[in-house]
């Protein structure tokens, strides 16, 4: 077994209002004077754990990812080793 | 009479005012675990209001792994879910689409008016997420009259093609009592009665 570690960022998609981004935004115009801003707000994920090889460890941190760190219907996610 | 399992998982908080709402209505009604399989024939099963695993990751993410989910009679028994409920059948992929932070991002508890059946009702809401989108062929059977969290088409209830699932972001169970001030979820459980 190899220890593997994988980092899930999860966002909502670019077509949902991103409510979050938006307060984001309105706040950063109050700090200081910046033009064209545009934020979307995510969440990342560390995980840990030991797999038998790179294929599989791929393979359970999709299943993860698909079946509890996301909603395919409003989010997507990327993930970085 | 009327045989109905509400399902309780850790963090459900409106179990018992659903069961006490089904009773005083004449409803024979017991509660269903959330580890544990429904193999028993239920008329109509709920999935209660509250905050299912502390709404972590995201409302109802977690509940939809639990066996009693799991094991929904889907097509056999009718299946409602009210708020926390209505988002476990959404992250369960058993209703379309999903439900997002309310456009204002607050917690919005209160009475609220919707379009129900032809006729103006009262029901009372409490959530930050009910905000909902990405309706696939369901029939909306509840508005809100004022769009109160931004769901698209002001939706604040669906029910699927099939017409065995039906979820809500209102709590007809605090709408049931005279002693409450409200009465209107009276008619929202004799919907459902008469959908059995």
């Amino acid at each position: 077994m190899e220890k593997f570690k994988a980092v899930v960022n999860v966002k909502l998609k670019d077509t949902i209002k991103d409510v979050k981004a938006q307060t984001l935004e309105q706040a950063i115009h109050q700090l200081m004077p910046i033009k064209n801003i545009k934020c979307r707000v995510g969440t990342r994920y560390l995980i840990e754990f030991d797999a038998n090889d790179k294929k599989e460890a791929e393979k359970i941190v999709r299943t993860i990812a698909d079946e509890i760190l996301s909603n395919s219907v409003i989010e997507e996610y990327e993930i970085l080793w | 009479m009327v045989k109905a399992g509400i399902i309780t998982f850790l963090g459900t908080n409106c179990e018992r005012d659903t069961k006490q709402a089904l009773e005083y209505l004449g409803w024979d009604v017991e509660y269903i675990w959330q580890n544990d399989k429904i193999e028993k024939y239920y008329d109509v099963i709920f999935l209660p209001g509250g905050f299912s695993f502390g709404d972590h990751i995201s409302s109802g993410r977690i509940a939809k792994l639990m066996p009693a989910v799991k094991s929904l009679p889907v097509g056999k028994s009718l299946i409602v879910g009210i708020c926390n409920g209505f988002q476990i059948l959404t992250e369960a992929k058993l209703l379309s689409g999903a439900l997002t932070y309310n456009e204002n991002l607050h917690f919005v508890s209160k009475v609220t008016e919707l379009e129900f059946q032809n006729e103006i009702i009262r029901l009372p809401i409490a959530h930050h997420q009910g905000n909902y989108t990405g309706k696939n062929g369901e029939e909306v059977i509840m508005r809100y009259k004022n769009n109160v969290n931004g769901s698209d088409d002001r939706i604040a209830g669906i029910y699927d093609r099939q017409k065995r699932i039906i979820g809500m972001m209102p709590h007809p169970e605090r709408a049931v009592f005279e002693e409450l001030g409200l009465v209107d979820g009276r008619k929202v459980f004799e919907f459902i009665q008469n959908e059995i």
